[in-house]
């Protein structure tokens, strides 16, 4: 990879921290939203193209100003891994077809190759490699979803769960204490353009 | 000068040779698509192919039926090796074997598999058939060599079709309805009945629930929704 444009880096920096790899595939950026210090890594996927169509308080004058078409909000010190794929999902409201924005809070780890749909992740969230996210999950706050889950449409998951599972259910409990293995902010520093080695 | 980009699109790796296409002036095509092969690529009227979706005509012709939606990093005709298309008869014929033997399929898969036989003699040098209003979501693989996929058939984030496999009765029109659920996979040269639903832990059940009208429309109004998201650009592919 270090060919002639070595000084131009594997990744963009923003002002905010966010690390954005040059291979991503960031598809409608206008309607991505990075919370900051956010990891993109190569070859992951978003589709922000895929906005809302129709609007809940669009009785009022119809095209007035222009309505907060964000589609996919990200929070801060997220880490998506190579591969994977970030779309918003689909389904018919009041009587047509739309997609919805999909929000993720801060401290979510998407593994590689993962495939998310959901209408919320909460934050400290841990999504694994390979997992398939099915359309309106929901996902509450520090919540560990083991390697190749596959967790159906419409499904809750409740705070400090382990699933696992195809399709996903809940194995276990995160453990008194364990909510520190979520936190992202030493995985953000190893990567990017100068990166730092891991603390240990 | 961010909010000016709208988006960020590394250039698809056009590997390999353009394929001669037939493209419905109604279809809608991403401009990072990836069309490549030797053979020719049919796509028929209203459907929709997601940026980085992949269709690789190497090993055969590749037709994709009326109102499909392809979804982003789905492939359709890959090669697991060249000789796709001369292994797809010894695939078949092994396959139908097996059928034979006591399965977990009911009493129909017999007469799916007559089915699929007559469908494969007109389907040789055909790497991959879909049929009208199939759904393949991200990252799905359907490989090359004579592969059937009816109409209505959903196949699911991250699933395999294996060569020469055949999903539904191809003589009757609309009445085949596979789902196929995430991660899950169907064996090379394997017959799945209509309405099967195949699940990742290889379990299998019929879906009774006759939604196929809803269904189909449905997935047409999703089609609509689609058009005016995604800005098409079949003269690129011509």
């Amino acid at each position: 990879m270090s060919s002639r444009r070595a000084p131009r880096g594997e990744y963009i920096e923003t002002d905010t921290g966010n690390k954005v790899a040059r291979k991503a595939t960031l598809v409608g950026t206008q309607h991505i939203m990075l919370g900051g210090k956010t990891v993109i890594q190569p070859d992951a996927m978003i589709r922000g193209d895929l906005v809302r169509t129709i609007h809940p308080s669009s009785q009022s004058g119809g095209n007035a100003a222009p309505q907060n078409n964000t589609a996919i909000s990200i929070g801060r010190y997220c880490f998506l891994s190579r591969n994977c794929c970030l779309r918003p999902p689909g389904r018919f409201y009041k009587g047509a077809f739309t997609y919805m924005p999909l929000r993720m809070g801060d401290h979510v780890f998407v593994g590689p190759g993962a495939v998310v749909q959901a209408a919320s992740v909460g934050s400290h969230v841990h999504i694994g490699a390979g997992c398939v996210i099915g359309e309106f999950a929901i996902i509450k706050d520090y919540v560990r979803i083991l390697d190749g889950t596959v967790v159906p449409p419409n499904m809750v998951i409740p705070s400090f769960s382990i699933v696992a599972g195809q399709p996903a259910r809940v194995i276990g409990e995160v453990p008194e204490g364990g909510h520190e293995a979520f936190e992202l902010r030493d995985l953000y520093k190893t990567v990017g353009n100068n990166p730092q080695p891991a603390p240990h | 000068m961010s909010s000016k980009r709208h988006s960020i699109l590394p250039s698809a790796s056009q590997s390999g040779p353009k394929p001669p296409v037939h493209l419905s002036s109604s279809l809608t095509i991403a401009d990072s698509a990836v069309l490549t092969g030797t053979h020719q690529i049919t796509v028929h009227g209203e459907s929709v192919i997601h940026p980085r979706a992949r269709l690789d005509s190497h090993a055969g012709r590749v037709t994709i039926g009326r109102r499909c939606v392809v979804h982003e990093r789905a492939t359709i005709g890959s090669s697991s090796s060249g000789l796709a298309s001369a292994r797809s008869s010894a695939v078949l014929s092994s396959a139908r074997s097996s059928m034979a033997s006591p399965g977990v399929l009911s009493p129909t898969a017999a007469v799916a598999g007559s089915g699929g036989e007559a469908a494969s003699q007109s389907t040789t040098a055909q790497a991959v058939t879909l049929g009208d209003y199939v759904t393949v979501e991200v990252g799905a693989v359907i490989e090359a060599g004579g592969t059937v996929v009816g109409d209505g058939t959903v196949v699911g984030v991250g699933a395999r079709v294996g060569a020469g496999a055949v999903l539904g009765k191809r003589d009757l029109r609309h009445e085949n309805h596979c789902t196929l659920t995430p991660q899950s996979a169907v064996p090379p040269g394997d017959v799945v009945p209509d309405f099967t639903v195949v699940y990742a832990n290889g379990m299998r059940r019929t879906d009774r629930r006759g939604m196929v009208e809803l269904k189909n429309k449905g997935l047409a109004r999703q089609i609509e929704v689609l058009r005016r998201l995604i800005p098409s650009n079949p003269a690129k592919f011509a």
